[in-house]
């Protein structure tokens, strides 16, 4: 019954994304409406363009807060977690990698075919696109994780880390691409924002998908990946070392 | 309601405690919201309008949507959070008490942090006003108006977020049913109904309502279209909606069996 319980809740939580999409596609189709010369992108490309990112969220944009970090840091474990002979920072993203794995089956796979099934959904028709996809979300799912451990482990110096989260969400959804293709936005944040590992995390592999970039954007990526899990290495040397000071 | 000003003032103290955390999270949920609207601004900004509505008109509903769901978030965040008295077992001390469960539940607790949201979107209120330059019958009915229609839209989400907290009682966990009663429907709210598919429109003007809250009064304020029974639905509908949403609770309650422990 309990797993029965758990399974609704699932699936309702899966309709609401598609809802969503839906919502954020008629806005689209309402905007382009009698106005598609103006625009780079059609109605069907912003359907298209929504439908994948409603899957891509669930692989690099609805990631656990802080990745539970903080709470480590609240009742003290953290310390032990810290000192064991295993690596901290591969111990807690490896364990929100296997999360993300289960989304992908049981969240994005079903809100694609949803879509699919209603507006329509992409299929991309070059063979490489399919590699750089992977190489992709892979570098997109790296950003992400780095990203809200990065949250997550300034908890070892401000212990409340909601704020933190909430500003790293809103700019994830705002800037990587989420409502709006980043190249559509004003002027002087559609020439920062493709700089900017957000739009790593969603807007790339989702251009990917949609073949509407070159595979040079996964440098981009690779960049950003390597730039923030050294940073997040750093820090939880960092973090070590507070904790020795701390003593106890 | 002596009583309910009295928790109500106990709660707000212990709140500001945290003065520096109450303030960086109220900016910080604020900046959410701003994010939001800004991108929405830039693509009316660069398309025009949306299905006839532009920007400032969209900024209108925006506004009333945003108001109404963070108002419910502010004063009713216990029965927003009503998913940890089941799982954690601790219903059972509200059935105690001589003050029903669901007062206990309304005064526990604010959530300030989201006034925040509130501001914000009282902000897109003013903007929008100010950008549609309407004559001065308009805006003064519509100034009239606006609070019934922000009341409308916090009752209709206040009874949104007690049937679904009433789902609690079978199946303790809620939080996914609400991202489909309350976190989609009040994004859909944002934005004219007229852009949805049929089924979708459907939805939100019968079993989510949320479309009665702004679309409704609005598209007759601004002369889109409607007679003036657009502006006795909103609260009629609230009203029911209320009606109803109490008594599922109250059914609830009576079908609710302790785990005992």
């Amino acid at each position: 019954m309990r797993n029965m319980q758990y399974k609704v809740a699932h699936l309702i939580n899966n309709a609401a994304s598609a809802i969503f999409g839906f919502v954020f596609i008629a806005i689209w189709v309402g905007v382009l409406q009698g106005k598609e010369n103006e625009s780079p992108y059609s109605a069907l490309d912003m359907t298209y363009y929504i439908a994948a990112v409603q899957c891509i969220l669930w692989l690099s944009g609805f990631l656990t807060a802080g990745l539970n970090i903080q709470n480590g840091v609240r009742n003290g474990a953290i310390s032990l977690e810290l000192v064991r002979p295993t690596n901290f920072f591969l111990y807690v993203t490896s364990q929100e990698a296997g999360r993300l794995l289960y989304n992908f089956f049981f969240r994005s796979i079903p809100i694609g075919l949803v879509f699919a099934l209603t507006v329509g959904f992409y299929v991309p028709q070059h063979v490489p696109s399919y590699l750089f996809l992977c190489i992709s979300i892979f570098l997109a799912i790296i950003i992400s994780i780095n990203l809200h451990y990065l949250v997550g482990i300034s908890a070892c110096w401000t212990t409340e880390i909601d704020w933190a989260h909430f500003v790293n969400f809103t700019l994830l959804i705002g800037l990587g691409g989420q409502l709006v293709p980043i190249d559509l936005l004003p002027a002087p944040l559609s020439f920062i924002t493709p700089y900017l590992p957000f739009a790593g995390a969603i807007y790339y592999p989702v251009m990917i998908f949609l073949e509407k970039v070159s595979s040079e954007v996964l440098f981009i990526q690779l960049f950003w990946a390597v730039l923030l899990t050294l940073m997040n290495l750093w820090l939880t040397e960092k973090a070590r070392h507070k904790l020795e000071i701390q003593g106890g | 309601m002596n009583l309910y000003i009295k928790l109500i003032s106990g709660s707000l103290r212990s709140r500001m405690q945290y003065k520096m955390n109450f303030l960086v999270s109220s900016l910080s949920y604020g900046l959410i919201m701003a994010v939001d609207f800004v991108l929405l601004a830039a693509i009316l900004q660069r398309f025009d309008d949306v299905k006839g509505w532009n920007l400032f008109e969209v900024g209108l509903l925006y506004g009333i949507s945003s108001v109404a769901i963070t108002l419910y978030r502010v004063f009713c965040v216990e029965v927003h959070n009503f998913e940890r008295y089941m799982v954690e077992g601790e219903f059972d001390s509200l059935l105690i008490r001589p003050v029903s469960p669901l007062s206990l539940l309304l005064t526990k607790n604010l959530d300030l942090s989201r006034i925040g949201g509130t501001i914000q979107g009282i902000l897109i209120l003013i903007i929008s006003i100010i950008g549609l330059n309407l004559e001065n019958v308009e805006l003064f009915l519509l100034l009239i108006y606006l609070p019934i229609s922000i009341l409308a839209g916090v009752i209709i989400c206040f009874s949104l977020g007690l049937l679904t907290a009433t789902i609690a009682f079978w199946t303790q966990r809620i939080k996914d049913f609400q991202t489909f009663t309350l976190y989609a429907p009040f994004n859909a709210a944002n934005y004219p109904m007229n852009i949805y598919p049929g089924w979708l429109k459907i939805i939100f003007f019968t079993v989510i309502p949320v479309g009665f809250m702004n679309y409704t009064p609005i598209l007759f304020l601004l002369n889109k279209g409607g007679s003036l029974w657009n502006l006795a639905l909103p609260p009629a509908v609230a009203i029911v909606f209320l009606f109803l949403s109490l008594r599922f609770w109250h059914f609830g309650i009576r079908h609710y069996h302790s785990t005992g422990s």
